[in-house]
């Protein structure tokens, strides 16, 4: 590994375009050992991002460098780099083993005790001589992070690693990469689910639309994110009234009456707006049907983020 | 590491379907010969119509262009082919193993079916099995390294593939001379006329010695062509 100084992977001014498409836009940022997230929404460029990390994507504009060297072309990198990207991909003739196996001969290793340790690493001694065509999705990741790992990389690069998991295979998966990370290795993981990157990673960068929306570590992240407004519908009887009502609130930023004759509430605090709302509706003789976040996924969070 | 490459190439070439598929192919002009044979039975009624006209016109590249242009296709539709290259293997060898996979299987089904159809004539004796086997193996290796480059450019190499076949190698150069030098199959019969002259006719042929230069460098041209496509396209 490099010294704790040097960044892993270093992204400079990378931009990628596929004829008018846009998928990464200009995107600088350091890589240090330890565990990075690469958090964002489907089709934000995260896999773009990191096959070019990888070396098998050649970047528009701007370079990318891993361990020092030039990631595009350069074939030796790769026996200091695993790689996991997101397609799930096997040969389904062949058994877990071998699979693994053949990534150690393709890394010129000729190593079965080395195979055998990848192997007990994703924790499939069971299934090891079965044809990975019979394995169920989690397995599939699982030996094909063996394969990844087989060589013990430096760095890691594991696009969407927890799809098809299940909540016992998280936490092993966790307990797997802080190892890692214990032995000064760079672990990069992309996901666009934020509570798994939050148990997983040191730092986070969240990547919208092809552009770097923001880096740093999770609480400030998170911070950010529990800022923007909410969007809440509000279904209620005397609808005016109401409205009038819950603007006067200090919580709410505005209010609008929508065509399907609900009230389209903006806050900051929707805690407060769920007290506050019963109580307001009382007072002014209305009745209550229902309050409905509207707004909660992530991609309404990132953009957000993107547009601050 | 080459043989683990070669080992899963041929693993992959030789599926089940595929291998039924290239056997129903080979069994019809076999099939022909048989009924030609039977009825009608003249000295070189099977090389001439048979094996010039169907096998090394038709057979030969389809069955090779099945088998090549799966070698890289079938990688890049169900993206295992970044399972190989994010590994430190220079991209030539994957290119040889892809290459070498495909003429292994390639190379018995044709000679076979090439000697065969030629041992039932009349005109084929001697060594003529012999020249028909080693100038449809001439044909295996250039189109072999012609098809696996078509694979890896276009997901539409069968269809590419068929139009040049069909076209080019079958149609235009049975008629336009001059284009026999830049045809596969006028290679193949030029090679087999230069070993038999006796068995096999010189109508639509070139001499051995440019046939024999331009397979090789439509080979070696190719593989070039395929190393330098593997190595620099995107990969996802």
């Amino acid at each position: 590994m490099t010294g704790s100084s040097a960044p892993a992977v270093e992204v400079q001014a990378v931009s990628k375009w596929y004829g008018s498409v846009v998928a990464v836009n200009d995107v600088s940022f350091d890589v240090y050992p330890g565990v990075t997230g690469i958090l964002g929404p489907n089709g934000a460029g995260k896999t773009t991002l990191l096959s070019m990390m990888c070396g098998l994507v050649k970047p528009s504009r701007g370079s990318v460098r891993v361990l020092g060297e030039e990631a595009q072309g350069n074939i030796g990198l790769y026996r200091r780099i695993g790689v996991m990207l997101e397609h799930d991909v096997l040969y389904p003739f062949m058994t877990g083993r071998d699979f693994v196996r053949l990534a150690a001969r393709l890394q010129g290793m000729n190593d079965e005790e080395a195979v055998d340790r990848a192997i007990h690493a994703a924790n499939l001694e069971d299934a090891q001589h079965r044809p990975t065509g019979t394995y169920s999705r989690g397995m599939r990741q699982r030996i094909r992070l063996a394969g990844a790992i087989v060589h013990e990389p430096d760095v890691l690069i594991l696009d969407e690693p927890l799809n098809g998991t299940d909540p016992r295979q998280r936490v092993e998966f966790g307990d797997f990469v802080a190892r890692l990370s214990g032995q000064g290795k760079a672990i990069l993981i992309s996901s666009h689910i934020l509570e798994e990157v939050e148990a997983l990673a040191d730092r986070i960068l969240l990547v919208v639309s092809g552009k770097l929306a923001a880096a740093g570590g999770f609480h400030a992240i998170r911070e950010k994110l529990d800022e923007r407004p909410f969007q809440v519908r509000i279904g209620a009887s005397k609808q005016r009234e109401m409205a009038a009502a819950l603007v006067a609130l200090e919580a709410v930023e505005s209010v609008s009456l929508d065509e399907s004759g609900g009230i389209e509430v903006l806050t900051r605090n929707v805690a407060e707006l769920q007290r506050m709302a019963p109580k307001l509706a009382q007072d002014i003789g209305s009745r209550l049907y229902r309050i409905e976040p509207l707004d909660d996924s992530l991609e309404s969070v990132f953009s957000y983020v993107v547009q601050r | 590491m080459i043989g683990a490459l070669f080992m899963l190439a041929l693993r992959q070439a030789a599926t089940r379907r595929k291998i039924a598929l290239l056997i129903i192919l080979a069994l019809l002009p076999l099939g022909l010969a048989v009924i030609l044979d039977a009825t009608v039975g003249e000295a070189g009624g099977l090389i001439g119509p048979v094996l010039e006209g169907l096998v090394i016109s038709v057979t030969l590249p389809i069955t090779v262009m099945v088998l090549a242009t799966g070698a890289f296709g079938n990688e890049v539709e169900d993206r295992t082919l970044s399972l190989l290259t994010t590994k430190p293997v220079p991209r030539w060898t994957i290119v040889l193993a892809k290459f070498v996979a495909t003429v292994a299987v390639a190379v018995p089904l044709m000679a076979i079916v090439a000697a065969v159809i030629t041992a039932m004539d009349a005109d084929g004796a001697g060594n003529a099995p012999v020249v028909a086997a080693v100038a449809v193996s001439v044909g295996v290796v250039a189109y072999a390294s012609a098809f696996t480059w078509l694979g890896l450019l276009t997901t539409r190499a069968l269809g590419f593939g068929l139009v040049y076949v069909l076209l080019w190698e079958a149609l235009i150069t049975s008629f336009l001379s001059g284009t026999r030098y830049l045809s596969i199959r006028s290679y193949v019969l030029g090679t087999a006329h230069g070993l038999n002259d006796r068995a096999f006719d010189e109508n639509l042929t070139i001499a051995m010695a440019p046939a024999l230069v331009g397979a090789a460098l439509v080979t070696v041209v190719f593989f070039l062509l395929t190393v330098r496509r593997l190595s620099r396209m995107d990969i996802q």
